[in-house]
C-alpha cells in the first residue's frame, strides 16, 4: 500500500492534527500542577531534614527516576484499577485515558521537580530567613515573601526543561489509547494502512518543534525580565568584586 | 531590663558557651570583644532564638524565658522585641531599600502600608539614604546596604538591638559611615548589645565592655577598665593582637 511521497500531505497532516493539541495541552497542564504540588512536597520534606520522611522522599525519587516513562505508564494503567477497586472499591472502568495519562506524567514530573524545586529553595542564603524571623515574621511568612519569590526565578531554566522533557515523554500516553497530537497520527496512519506515515511523521515532529521552541521563547523572555535586577546583578557584581580583591 | 543567666550551648561535642552572664539596662551599649570561636555569635543568636541553647534563662523586661523551653509564641515575642543586625547584611534580595524596611511593620507589625511607608521613609532619611528608596540591594554599596540592615532593625522599634560585627565585611572606607548612624543611636538612647573589633566605637560609645574567650565571659566593665586597664591576661593579650593589627593595616 506504500504511496510516492506527498510533500502537500504533510500540511494537510497538520491541519488534521491541529484540534488534538488540546488534548495534549490538557495532559500537560494538568501533570504540571500535580507534578508542581506533589514536588512542593517532596522537596519541602527533605528540606525539613526529618530522617525518616526524607528517607522515604529519596526512595520514591529513586523509584520514579529509575523507572522508564513507558514502563510507569502502563504500571498506572494497570495497576491503579486494581488498588482502586480492591482497596476502595472504586471501579475504574468509566474514567477516561486523561486520568491514568495525568496520574502518570504527575509522578514523573513531581520527582523532577522535588529536586528542582529544592535546589532553589537551597540556594536562597539562609540568612534571609533569619533576617525575617529577627523582625517578627513567622517561618511561613518568612517562606512565602522572601524565600518563595527568589526561588522561583531561580527554579525557571530548570522547570523549562523539565517541562519540555514532559511535552516530549508526554507523546508516550497515545499506547494506552490517549488521543493527543501523536495519537491521532498515529490513527491517521493506520487508518491508511501505513500510507503516509513519513508525512505524518514529519508533521508530528514540526509541530512538537514548534511548541517547544516557542515555550522556551516564553521562558527566556521570563527570566529576563525577573532576572536583571533581582539575581544577575549580584553574581555580576560579586565577580566585579572578586576581581577587585585580586588586585 | 534584660538579664541573662547561665546560658549553655553546644554543638554536638564542643560547647560553645559555657555559662554567660549577662545584665543589660535600659539605653545600655554593651561591647562584646573576644577572639574568633569564642561564642559571640552564639551568644547573639541565642537570645534571638536564631539558635537553640541548651540551658539558661532570660528575664526580658518583666518576664522570664527559658532558653531550653520557650515555646513559639515566647519565641515570637522576644523576637518582636529585639532586632538583629547581620555582619553580612541579610537583606531582602526581593525586596527594594524601603520594602526591607517596610516588611517588618506591614507584615510583622500589623502597621497600616502607608503609615509604614511614611515611617521608612524616615528612617532611611536618617540613615542618610533619602535617594537610594527603590534601589535593590544588589545596587546598593556594602555601607549603604548595611545602613539599610540598621534602618530595618530599628524600624520595628525594638527594646533591644543586637550587633553581630555590622562593619567587619565592610571595605575601610565604608566602615565610617556604618559607626556614625550606631554612635547616633547610642546618643539618641537606644539599647544595644554589639559585638565588634571596633576598638574606637568601644571606647566612645560603650556603657559596659565584655571580654569573651572560649565561651565565657573574662573580664567585664566599662570601656575604660577593661580596654585601658585589662586585668586579665588574656584580654591584654587579645587587645595587643587588635590593636597591632590594625597599625599594620595603616
Ligand atoms: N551551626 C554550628 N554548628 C557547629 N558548630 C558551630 C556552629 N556555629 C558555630 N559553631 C562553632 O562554635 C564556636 C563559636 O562560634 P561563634 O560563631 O559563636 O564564634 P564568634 O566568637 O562569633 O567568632 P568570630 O569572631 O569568628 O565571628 C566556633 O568554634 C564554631 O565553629
Ligand atoms: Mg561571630
Amino acid at each position: 500500500m506504500k504511496r510516492p511521497f506527498d510533500f502537500w500531505y504533510i500540511f494537510e497532516a497538520i491541519l488534521d492534527l491541529l484540534p488534538y493539541l488540546v488534548s495534549t495541552f490538557m495532559m500537560l497542564i494538568l501533570s504540571i500542577l500535580g507534578g508542581t504540588i506533589l514536588g512542593s512536597i517532596l522537596a519541602w520534606t527533605k528540606i525539613r531534614r526529618r530522617p525518616l520522611a526524607t528517607g522515604f522522599a529519596d526512595f520514591y525519587i529513586y523509584i520514579i527516576r529509575a523507572c522508564p516513562p513507558i514502563v510507569l505508564l502502563f504500571l498506572v494503567f494497570y495497576g491503579l484499577p486494581e488498588i482502586l477497586l480492591r482497596g476502595f472499591g472504586i471501579d475504574t472502568n468509566h474514567f477516561s485515558q486523561l486520568f491514568f495519562v495525568v496520574i502518570t506524567f504527575s509522578l514523573l514530573f513531581s520527582a523532577t521537580m522535588a529536586e528542582v524545586i529544592r535546589s532553589a529553595v537551597a540556594a536562597i542564603d539562609k540568612g534571609q530567613r533569619e533576617a525575617a524571623l529577627s523582625i517578627g515574621l513567622s517561618d511561613m511568612q518568612a517562606f512565602i515573601r522572601i524565600i518563595l519569590p527568589q526561588a522561583t526565578i531561580i527554579a525557571l531554566p530548570n522547570f523549562a526543561n523539565s517541562l519540555i522533557v514532559l511535552l516530549k515523554e508526554g507523546a508516550l500516553a497515545y499506547t494506552i489509547g490517549f488521543i493527543d497530537v501523536m495519537g491521532k497520527g498515529i490513527l491517521m496512519i493506520g487508518n491508511q494502512y501505513g500510507a503516509h506515515a513519513l508525512e505524518i511523521y514529519i508533521a508530528l515532529g514540526l509541530l512538537y518543534w514548534s511548541i517547544t521552541i516557542f515555550l522556551e521563547q516564553v521562558f527566556q523572555k521570563m527570566e529576563m525580565k525577573f532576572a536583571p535586577d533581582k539575581v544577575y546583578r549580584v553574581e555580576k557584581r560579586s565577580e566585579k568584586e572578586r576581581r577587585k580583591h585580586e588586585f | 531590663m534584660l538579664e541573662i543567666k547561665n546560658i549553655h550551648k553546644r554543638f554536638g561535642n564542643t560547647e560553645v558557651l559555657k555559662g554567660v552572664d549577662l545584665n543589660v539596662e535600659k539605653g545600655d551599649v554593651v561591647v562584646i570583644l573576644g577572639p574568633s570561636g569564642s561564642g559571640k555569635t552564639t551568644l547573639l543568636r541565642s537570645i534571638n532564638f536564631l539558635e537553640r541553647a541548651d540551658q539558661g534563662s532570660m528575664v526580658f523586661g518583666d518576664k522570664k524565658y527559658s532558653f531550653q523551653k520557650a515555646s513559639k509564641k515566647e519565641i515570637l515575642e522576644v523576637r518582636k522585641k529585639t532586632a538583629f543586625v547581620f555582619q553580612n547584611y541579610n537583606l531582602f534580595q526581593n525586596k527594594t531599600a524601603l520594602e526591607n524596611v517596610t516588611e517588618g511593620l506591614v507584615i510583622g507589625r500589623n502597621i497600616p502600608k502607608k503609615k509604614a511607608y511614611e515611617k521608612a521613609v524616615e528612617i532611611l532619611t536618617k540613615v542618610g539614604l533619602s535617594d537610594r528608596y527603590d534601589f535593590y540591594p544588589s545596587q546598593l554599596s556594602g555601607g549603604q546596604q548595611q545602613r539599610v540592615g540598621i534602618a530595618r532593625a530599628i524600624a520595628v522599634e525594638p527594646e533591644v538591638i543586637l550587633f553581630d560585627e555590622p562593619t567587619s565585611a565592610l571595605d575601610p572606607e565604608l566602615i565610617g559611615e556604618v559607626l556614625q548612624v550606631m554612635k547616633q543611636l547610642a546618643k539618641e538612647g537606644t539599647t544595644m548589645i554589639v559585638v565588634t573589633h571596633e576598638i574606637t566605637f568601644a571606647q566612645e560609645v560603650a556603657s559596659k565592655v565584655i571580654f569573651m574567650d572560649e565561651g565565657r565571659i573574662i573580664e567585664c566593665g566599662t570601656a575604660d577598665q577593661v580596654i585601658k586597664h585589662p586585668k586579665e591576661e588574656r584580654t591584654k593579650q587579645f587587645l595587643r593582637r587588635i590593636t597591632n593589627d590594625m597599625e599594620y593595616a595603616i
